[in-house]
């Protein structure tokens, strides 16, 4: 569709990574576990690393539920393919997208 | 001189109003007519179905709000707020009132915009009319809904509420959407999908919802509107219709916004099924019935029919919704469960009785799916642990609805889409809402979406209690859990028995 406006029609994203600085948003989702009724949205340094986006963010958000176990979270996928991050991988080497989408199951 | 009759009346004091422009063109005076692509060759075919004048529409406003304020006066008199089923049905009405009757208010501006830039005069006194129709619902229903206010929480602010609160994104951005289009799709949009294609399972849910639950305030302003909303719907077809007269080329067009408006409206009505069948104490009819009666028999078998005469098909993805229609409503309902504490209403795990009907209506997903969840979230609050989503969800990028819908027909698979645009990435629940950005990407790139927006830090801080105070949410009364809410307790001391000399 071509755009069908009054006049010019030209406007930045709102959500567009340079708004966050140095930061980026990732999503979360656990798969196979309905109590979460969607995946979570984190804003997180690029430049984190993937042990302390585990430990200090997806972790307290899972705990949430009670038969949570971090060392459980496993099968690890960006969007629907599989992949292994190491510790000490930032969000940026592990090529997670601003506002991608990171997926996991437990047990 | 003998009296004109109605229709002659109607003539004079309408259409013969109108004049030709001398010192201007036409397209001049009406200059936001042309760049949808939309061609109008006879703007007097246009069939107003209600020949009203102004003296007449006032004369009948003016006796129906005479009634109105009559029962609201007793209504307060009598106590009225005593009589409803249960204190925690006042959380369908919080819901209409933060929602819905801020939208009322938009319809009346932008049919105020209609009536002075559409070309043709029936036409243009048509949408003057609905646009005052649209005020009074506003004031009316605000009058109605206010009589609550005085005694329970999470009737206060609601304006404010719409434009800052997350769920409330949803209700306003759909019209906001409509606002910023052009004339011929805010009338296909609000006129047509909304207020015919889409009115009986939005509008009228809440009102037969009142009038079972005892909420006679809420129920007497919908019958107050009934009038006024036949007259849209009368008024949504016959806009459509005469569209579709007016040249072939117009057809492709509305069967796109046609396809357009019944997946944005559907979604919406995505809080009116969890409202009917987890809000109200004593249920009207299942969403999954009320689907069934009135967009499958009345829309899908009974209107579009006729609209194949001008070459429309039923609206692209709705089989996606008849899919749906067998556990939508546990879906919303269990994102609202999660976010009550950031939500000016309060929700509670269904009595055992309710599950039990859930049960009944939805054999093949309530059992198998959402039981084994209220029970473990009841668990969890027996424990003294009510469960919260910790943090904030992802969210739908064309409906702003946190990403709890599934696949079709696979309720337990959570459906996640996306798209590229400009080297960013957008994240939609469903096919509809993907397609919907799709068409128009540079339009909703603007959203302001919720989640995005605290982690921006446009919306008072970066921590729940700071979100909620800006949001005008009174923490620990307007929110949470409903069992151990403030209004809960009020409820059962006013209707706790008095033993006379016990």
């Amino acid at each position: 569709m071509s755009i069908k406006a009054l006049g010019d029609y030209d406007f930045p994203a709102k959500d567009r990574q340079e708004v966050y600085g140095d930061d980026q948003l990732v999503n979360v989702f656990w798969e196979g576990n309905m109590l979460f009724c969607a995946a979570a949205c984190f804003r997180a340094p690029r430049a984190m690393r993937w042990a302390d986006f585990k430990a200090k963010m997806i972790d307290p958000w899972a705990s949430a539920d009670p038969d949570y176990r971090p060392e459980a979270a496993v099968k690890w996928r960006k969007d629907d393919k599989p992949f292994a991050p190491k510790p000490e991988q930032t969000l940026a080497q592990l090529g997670i997208p601003h506002k991608g989408l990171v997926k996991f199951r437990t047990g | 001189m003998a009296k004109a009759s109605m229709r002659e009346r109607y003539q004079l004091l309408t259409r013969d109003l109108d004049w030709n422009p001398s010192y201007v063109t036409e397209q001049q005076l009406y200059p936001h007519t042309r760049f949808e692509g939309i061609k109008i060759h006879d703007w007097d075919a246009w069939e107003d179905p209600f020949r009203l004048t102004v003296d007449a529409y006032c004369k009948y406003q003016m006796e129906k709000d005479k009634r109105l304020y009559a029962v609201l006066d007793s209504f307060a008199q009598g106590q009225g707020h005593l009589q409803v089923t249960d204190a925690r049905y006042l959380n369908a009405i919080r819901l209409f009132l933060q929602g819905v009757t801020p939208l009322e208010y938009q319809a009346h501006r932008h049919f105020a915009y209609l009536g002075r830039h559409l070309n043709g005069p029936g036409a243009r006194f048509a949408c003057l009319c609905q646009s005052i129709d649209e005020l009074r619902h506003t004031q009316t229903e605000t009058h109605a809904i206010s009589m609550y206010n005085k005694y329970y929480g999470g009737f206060h602010s609601f304006p404010k509420m719409h434009d800052r609160v997350w769920y409330l994104s949803v209700p306003k951005s759909f019209f906001d959407d409509g606002l910023s289009a052009g004339p011929f799709e805010f009338m296909t949009a609000i006129s047509f999908s909304f207020e015919y294609f889409l009115t009986n399972l939005l509008f009228v849910p809440f009102m037969s919802g009142a009038s079972f639950n005892g909420d006679l305030s809420t129920m007497s302003f919908g019958f107050s509107a009934q009038s006024d909303e036949s007259r849209h719907m009368t008024l949504g077809l016959s806009v459509v219709k005469f569209i579709l007269e007016q040249d072939p080329d117009n057809v492709p067009i509305m069967q796109d916004w046609i396809d357009k408006w019944f997946w944005r409206g559907y979604r919406l009505l995505g809080l009116v099924a969890c409202m009917m069948d987890y809000f109200l104490p004593k249920k009207v009819m299942s969403w999954k019935e009320a689907f069934e009666l009135y967009l499958e028999q009345q829309m899908l078998e009974g209107l579009f029919p006729d609209l194949a005469y001008y070459g429309i098909e039923p609206p692209r993805h709705v089989e996606q919704a008849i899919a749906e229609k067998q556990y939508l409503s546990s879906q919303v309902f269990w994102i609202l469960y999660q976010f009550s504490h950031a939500a000016s209403f309060t929700t509670t795990i269904p009595p055992k009785a309710e599950m039990d009907w859930l049960a009944e209506q939805y054999p093949d997903t309530f059992d198998s799916i959402y039981r084994p969840l209220f029970e473990k979230a009841e668990r969890m609050a027996a424990e003294g642990n009510r469960f919260f989503f910790p943090g904030l969800p992802m969210l739908c990028q064309t409906c702003q609805i946190p990403m709890g819908f599934t696949e079709v027909g696979d309720p337990t698979a959570t459906s996640f889409r996306s798209s590229q645009y400009q080297g960013e990435r957008y994240n939609f629940c469903s096919d509809g809402c993907k397609w919907i950005f799709d068409r128009e990407p540079w339009k909703y790139i603007q959203a302001w979406l919720p989640v995005h927006q605290i982690y921006q830090g446009n919306c008072g801080g970066a921590t729940i209690p700071e979100v909620l105070a800006w949001y005008g949410i009174d923490a620990g009364v307007d929110n949470g859990e409903y069992a151990t809410s403030p209004d809960a307790a009020q409820w059962a001391q006013w209707h706790q028995p008095v033993v006379a000399g016990g």
